[in-house]
């Protein structure tokens, strides 16, 4: 990594790491008393390490010009295997949690190890710990192929991937102490948050400065998704995270909203944080490697421009429904319903459009558990998506708002389409990424598919089956006008659930450790051709590059 | 003008309900203008037609 | 007619404003007439803020991420209704930065626990919830009695409150340490001080058992013995709009 820097570029990130370590030696001498200084040390640990790094590679040759006549893939190549590791790490998590709820006694007196704690560490860890990392990685491989530019410098893409990851663990440790905001999906406290919006202008610099220098006019609609992820999910962070911090030496602060403005605010934010972080950015992931690995364009281009605006336009609105019958206004309520109903055209455009481009590459799905994987995910997009609509209506809602079923339904969708888009663009990646002829053991992969497909079967089923019967049990009465079960009653028909619940998971987890074993000994096989990699490239000085 | 709870929620519904219907016709007919065709459906082959693993120099 | 399209599709800029506009218009249409709040939310004159033992203890939830699993908002729904009590108006979490309306009862709604059951009940319960409800699924939180409460920085964190909108007074940020101790001490000399600050409605308690310490189980317990007791609006309205 260092020996990519130019000259320029290590006095610059030695000047950015000795800023993040006074920043937590800042934060750890202000946060003395407080967890706050937790993070200030462990940020200012991650600077130092980071800066003796620099300094010890400082001598090292400049690179070689001729690196811009080539891609730039390091921060691709790491992105992706921090991918797998946030991955298990948040889906092993959510292993335990599913456990302790069916046997809460392993909580074992250890606070940190409590559901409560936990959860958001499953929440985070897979969302943006997994899932931001693969949209990272495979942004910046996109980016590239598509505009035909190199990344226009070396260290801004790590300052991206890295200081997300800083973000993330900073996040995950916070949780795991008792540091959280509440806002679900937007638990870090206000000083991650700060980092975050960074990480993000720099992130939205590379995309801004990449497309400057574009030869091909037109920016392929893959772009399109990736800069909506990357700009709607700017908004709503920075709106949703609005908050007074107790003292520049507490970790605590006090969000700026209340109620019914804080309950409307935060499901704005949540529900886009599914459609732009969660949709958006694997859309554009799927347009990208679907169509590369099936070997066709994509079916319609012109459905994939108009799904783009109308979920742009129309997810923003939705929000709401995670809000029917409470306290807020009815007409709100009534907005936000329509819309997700309306909402599924743009979804089954951009899913019917992914399996139209299949139409007569099924023998490719049949034989390749790669493409399978991305298939199946445009599959389960529609099936969510669907679902999601259906749930929205404010009936259906009163049914199954606060049960499982919600649960099942996000994971349909987290599982389903998430994890498989981001396996089937992982695996398509890994052998160019790292110049193998193959992934290591295509058998695995095919292991691995049926037990991401088994393990969402059996954890959604479960959800659904559980998430109806609790919403009935709740609002069954008996004849002399009485509810006929108690709450608790409820909770003991869910055991049953639970269980098959954590064994789905278990099952996905146990795939997404085949994957990283597969990737390492990718890895481990010599590279096509091993010799310089710069052996073969032109030889006279390309342009350079920024410029 | 007074920005009281009526008039905003009126304003939202209304402009709102014309907003939709405006970029809804702008956005297809862009994307549908036949002079466009050509255009997107280059465009569409991007990723499968891409051979040479390298920027553009 | 469309070279403005063309603009748009090569120009990354204008493909990033109109981005931002299009998804904006969404979240301003619908959340910025909640901001007039006078409609949005009903008055209700005897809205009580929470005391800085409550605060303490509301923090106290939201480190556990008690909220994952116990909403707080009852629908307005007759089953609901009839489960947990009147159901929710905006009013009552009017004070809450942030709300913790929750989004999943894995346990059940919390909207209307105050004074619901007994301090001992609630100190039992959370120490281990399975020696009061053998099927419980709710982890035993044994560390609440054990860890005393931090209260050294309680006047920052109402500061920080009335920073964002709630009405402390000077004089309740000035005091809020001891106000904290007197509310669970009610035989010590700062209890007067918290009770003439906070109402003679407020509970003074040594809600945990222990006199001589004041722990993190005083202050959860003395929260959630306020839930649903900070105004009596919903009580008042409790017919209107169940469906």
């Amino acid at each position: 990594m260092v020996a990519d820097f130019t000259r320029d570029e290590r006095v610059s990130a030695l000047i950015v790491l000795g800023g993040l370590i006074l920043a937590g030696l800042f934060m750890a001498i202000a946060g003395r008393n407080d967890l706050l200084g937790v993070h200030g040390w462990m940020i200012a640990a991650a600077g130092l390490w980071g800066f003796f790094a620099m300094v010890r590679g400082f001598g090292l040759p400049e690179p070689p010009a001729t690196r811009l006549a080539e891609y730039y893939d390091a921060p691709t190549r790491v992105g992706l295997i921090l991918t797998l590791l946030w991955g298990i790490v948040g889906m092993g998590a959510g292993f335990w949690v599913a456990a302790l709820l069916a046997w809460p006694d392993m909580t074992f007196d250890v606070a940190w190890l409590s559901f409560g704690r936990l959860r958001p560490v499953h929440t985070s860890g897979v969302i943006f710990g997994f899932g931001g990392n693969a949209l990272i990685a495979t942004s910046f491989h996109v980016l590239q192929r598509t505009t035909r530019a190199r990344l226009p410098d070396a260290i801004s893409p790590w300052f991206v991937l890295l200081g997300y990851n800083l973000f993330c663990v900073i996040a995950a440790s916070g949780y795991l102490m008792g540091l959280t905001q509440s806002k679900e999906y937007a638990e870090p406290e206000w000083y991650a948050d700060i980092w975050l919006v960074v990480v993000w202008v720099v992130y939205f610099a590379i995309y801004m400065r990449t497309l400057a220098r574009r030869k091909e006019p037109h920016i392929y609609v893959a772009n399109w998704y990736y800069m909506a992820f990357i700009l709607v999910v700017a908004i709503l962070h920075i709106v949703n995270n609005l908050a007074v911090p107790v003292s520049f030496g507490s970790a605590k602060s006090y969000s700026l909203f209340a109620g019914v403005q804080d309950a409307m605010t935060q499901w704005w934010y949540g529900h886009n944080a599914v459609a732009f972080f969660l949709t958006a950015g694997f859309l554009g992931m799927m347009y990208y490697y679907l169509p590369k690995r099936a070997g066709r364009p994509i079916f319609s281009y012109r459905m994939s421009i108009v799904s783009f605006w109308g979920i742009t336009f129309m997810y923003m609105w939705a929000g709401s429904h995670h809000l029917h019958y409470t306290a807020l206004p009815h007409w709100v309520q009534t907005l936000g319903m329509a819309f997700s109903v309306v909402l599924l055209v743009p979804s089954w455009a951009s899913a019917g459009n992914a399996l139209l481009t299949l139409n007569g590459a099924w023998h490719k799905v049949r034989d390749d558990a790669v493409l399978r994987f991305m298939a199946l995910a445009a599959i389960f997009y529609g099936i969510t998506t669907f679902e999601g609509s259906f749930m929205a209506i404010r009936a259906v809602n009163s049914l199954s708002h606060y049960t499982d079923w919600t649960i099942g339904h996000v994971h349909a969708g987290a599982l389903g389409w998430v994890a498989m888009i981001t396996f089937g663009a992982l695996y398509s990646l890994v052998p160019t990424m790292f110049k193998r002829e193959r992934i290591y053991s295509q058998k695995l992969v095919e292991l691995h598919f049926w037990l991401a497909l088994t393990g969402t079967l059996v954890y959604v089923f479960a959800m659904w089956n559980s998430g109806v019967i609790q919403g009935l049990m709740w609002r069954t009465y008996d004849e002399t006008g009485t509810l006929s079960y108690s709450f608790i009653d409820s909770l003991v028909a869910m055991h049953p659930y639970y269980i098959a619940r954590a064994l789905g998971g278990l099952l996905f987890l146990l795939g997404t450790l085949t994957a990283l074993y597969n990737v390492i000994m990718t890895i481990r096989m010599p590279a096509i051709g091993a010799h310089d990699p710069q052996g073969d490239l032109p030889a006279e000085p390309a342009l350079q590059a920024g410029e | 003008m007074p920005f009281d709870h009526e008039t905003i929620v009126g304003f939202a519904k209304s402009f709102g309900l014309f907003y939709l219907v405006a970029l809804s016709v702008i956005c297809l007919a862009w994307t549908y203008w036949p002079t466009n065709k050509k255009g997107f459906e280059e465009a569409a082959k991007m990723p499968v037609l891409e051979e040479e693993d390298r920027p553009w120099h | 007619m469309f070279g403005f399209h063309y603009r748009i599709e090569r120009s990354a800029m204008g493909l990033v404003g109109f981005i931002i506009v299009v998804a904006s218009i969404g979240g301003l249409i619908e959340i910025a007439p909640l901001f007039t709040i006078d409609e949005t939310v009903e008055t209700a004159a005897d809205m009580r803020v929470y005391t800085p033992l409550e605060v303490a203890g509301r923090n106290i939830y939201i480190r556990e991420g008690c909220y994952a699993c116990h909403s707080q908002m009852i629908r307005t729904l007759r089953d609901e209704v009839d489960r947990y009590g009147p159901y929710s108006l905006a009013v009552e979490s009017s004070y809450d930065h942030p709300q913790l309306w929750g989004s999943k009862r894995t346990g059940p709604d919390l909207a209307r626990l105050g004074n619901k059951y007994s301090d001992a009940w609630h100190v039992t319960h959370l120490n281990n919830p399975r020696d009061l409800v053998p099927e419980s699924k709710m982890p035993a939180y044994r560390w609440l009695l054990r860890d005393a409460l931090r209260t050294d920085d309680l006047s920052d964190h109402l500061a920080a409150l009335r920073a964002v909108g709630v009405p402390y007074s000077d004089e309740q940020i000035a005091n809020a340490v001891q106000d904290a101790y007197g509310q669970a001490n009610p035989d010590s000399p700062e209890a007067a001080g918290t009770a003439e600050r906070y109402g003679e409605a407020t509970n003074l308690r040594v809600f945990d058992g222990l006199p001589t310490k004041l722990t993190d189980m005083d202050a959860l317990v003395a929260y959630l013995q306020v839930l649903g007791s900070l105004t009596d609006a919903a009580v008042r309205t409790e017919t209107a709009g169940i469906e």
